[in-house]
């Protein structure tokens, strides 16, 4: 054979609406998981303000003086888009969670039958959790 | 090709504590995001907060346990989506490394933080 | 889907194109083309009254300067009752380009030789209705294969993933001459490894799988599922059974399925693909746990 065609990564992205509901799933938890694995970073980074906090540093927080850690983190929990940031980061864990499960089972030989509704499912749910969570992530917060 | 044979299973134990961690993280993430937004709500932690549950040596060792478990299958999951991708050789090797120093400093900083919450340094 | 307008087939000359000295199927076809002589009305109405199928067909052909850049052609199939998509791809080639290419056999799903890449999932063209599908019925050739011709692939890596993981059987212990009788297996055993039995070599979960296209060293499934209907057969021995696993336990082998179940789903002889792969990674484990 002289010569022959190279079709690339078709199917991969220019096709998304005929992809598969395991397809999806893969995708969700893969895009979730990198998100977490980042959040780990940074959260790690913000609690890192105890070492400072135990220093004896303090900082202006509303008027009044407190340690670093405390200033620290609530401040960024009164920034109405860090709360934002925390209803999509429940959402996103919840989801890999919910499709954590989902997986395990499937490594179990559980329900493989069920796997594209099993995954409906933890996207209604990781849904449904996310709205009913809403009012205690928000709450105490102004725009 | 599938051609060359290893003693030891390159994937398998990876694999395998993937799943491990995987079943313990459901549980303590599940726990820890209803313990610091729904018990205690995120905007209302306080250092003194935070060293009174460090107290609890369950408490520490668990989150101690939760790092290093999330560290782990957070890691290995990028790990794996890279060589899902077709990753290999040399730039895979640099991949791997780098991504162990990652997950080793955060271990190591995030062991040191909860030292401090606890008191101990 | 792809929008892409193209003056559609003239039906209008059932002459073999063989018959017309010098000029090629293409160059007709291109002619036809540039004349328009098709009357694009009739044939939406002979459509939509169900009468004809219009198929799109990928073509490309590192020969013929046209074709080096691939295209899409339409044709429109007269249908009959019971139509499959290799029915109407062989009627397009008899009637209509006799230069159309694909592979295929005995067009009763047996042979595994003409898994087509159809309406975005890959299917058996033998095993496929036409009323079943969406016109117009988009054909193209597997996806992540290079592609030789038209709707040819390049079957070698599938073949080298496939002879990869020993798919025949084996057995050390040779039977004493005096008891050479058949192997049996029992009933039990021969219903396990059934399903993966089943498997014709036609390559559309391999062409399915997302982490085969992006990780060249993986078995995939079709491999997998094969070393599988050797791995459970009983009259292999342990020894055996172990260097099976061993060849699976590799980082290109089972560990890579994330199990997005495509290959499963596309599997035109209905094999359980990521059930058997799953069930080769539990045995896997538990083989090296017992070393712990």
């Amino acid at each position: 054979m002289s010569q022959s065609y190279n079709r690339g990564l078709i199917e991969d992205f220019g096709r998304w609406k005929e992809f598969s509901a395991g397809m999806w799933a893969w995708i969700f938890h893969k895009f979730t998981g990198w998100m977490l694995i980042g959040y780990l970073f940074t959260h790690i980074a913000v609690l890192s303000s105890a070492i400072a906090a135990a220093d004896g540093q303090t900082m202006m927080l509303a008027g009044e003086q407190v340690d670093a850690y405390t200033g620290t983190l609530q401040g960024l929990e009164s920034l109405f888009i860090v709360r934002v940031l925390e209803v999509g980061l429940l959402a996103v864990a919840v989801f890999h969670i919910l499709n954590g499960v989902r997986l395990l089972m499937v490594d179990l030989g559980v329900g493989l039958t069920a796997q594209d509704k099993s995954f409906y499912a933890s996207l209604v749910l990781t849904g449904v959790i996310t709205v009913a969570s809403v009012p205690t992530f928000m709450a105490g917060v102004g725009l | 090709m599938a051609e060359r044979y290893s003693s030891f299973t390159p994937g398998g134990t990876a694999w395998f504590l993937q799943r491990v961690t995987a079943a313990f993280l459901i549980v303590v993430l599940a726990f820890h995001f209803f313990l610091l937004h729904f018990v205690n709500h995120a905007s209302e932690i306080t250092f003194a907060g935070t060293q009174a549950r460090m107290e609890d040596v369950g408490y520490f060792l668990t989150m101690v346990l939760f790092l290093i478990a999330g560290a782990f299958h957070g890691v290995n999951g990028v790990y794996n989506a890279l060589v899902n991708q077709g990753l290999s050789g040399t730039p895979k090797k640099v991949v791997l490394a780098v991504l162990v120093i990652a997950a080793g400093l955060l271990i190591v900083q995030g062991v040191w933080v909860a030292l401090v919450m606890r008191g101990m340094i | 889907m792809s929008t892409q307008q193209q003056e559609p087939e003239s039906q209008e000359s059932p002459q073999d194109p063989e018959m017309k000295g010098t000029e090629s199927p293409q160059q007709r076809r291109l002619k036809e083309k540039q004349e328009g002589m098709v009357d694009e009305h009739a044939e939406d109405e002979a459509e939509a009254a169900g009468e004809t199928v219009h198929i799109k067909v990928f073509r490309y052909d590192p020969e013929v300067a046209d074709k080096q850049e691939p295209r899409f052609d339409d044709f429109h199939v007269p249908f009959e009752k019971g139509m499959t998509v290799l029915d109407a791809v062989m009627y397009a080639r008899d009637e209509f380009d006799s230069s159309l290419t694909f592979r295929h056999s005995c067009r009763q799903a047996v042979c595994g030789s003409d898994a087509f890449f159809v309406n975005g999932s890959q299917m058996l063209g033998c095993k496929t209705q036409l009323s079943e599908l969406e016109q117009p019925v988009r054909i193209e050739p597997l996806p992540h294969q290079e592609v030789v011709k038209d709707l040819v692939v390049d079957m070698d890596h599938f073949y080298d993933q496939m002879h990869a993981v020993e798919p025949y059987f084996q057995d050390e212990e040779t039977p004493d001459a005096s008891d050479l009788e058949e192997q049996r297996q029992t009933p039990e055993n021969r219903e396990k490894i059934k399903m993966s039995s089943r498997c014709i070599w036609c390559g559309a979960c391999m062409s399915s799988c997302n982490i085969a296209a992006g990780d060249n060293e993986y078995l995939g499934p079709a491999a997998i599922n094969k070393a599988y209907k050797f791995a459970m057969d009983d009259r292999e021995s342990e020894e055996i059974k172990e260097h099976r696993l061993r060849i699976l336990e590799q980082e290109h082998g089972v560990w890579r399925c994330q199990t997005q179940f495509s290959c499963t789903e596309v599997c035109p002889k209905d094999i359980p693909l990521t059930e058997h792969i799953q069930e080769l990674k539990r045995e896997a484990v538990k083989k090296n746990l017992k070393f712990w």
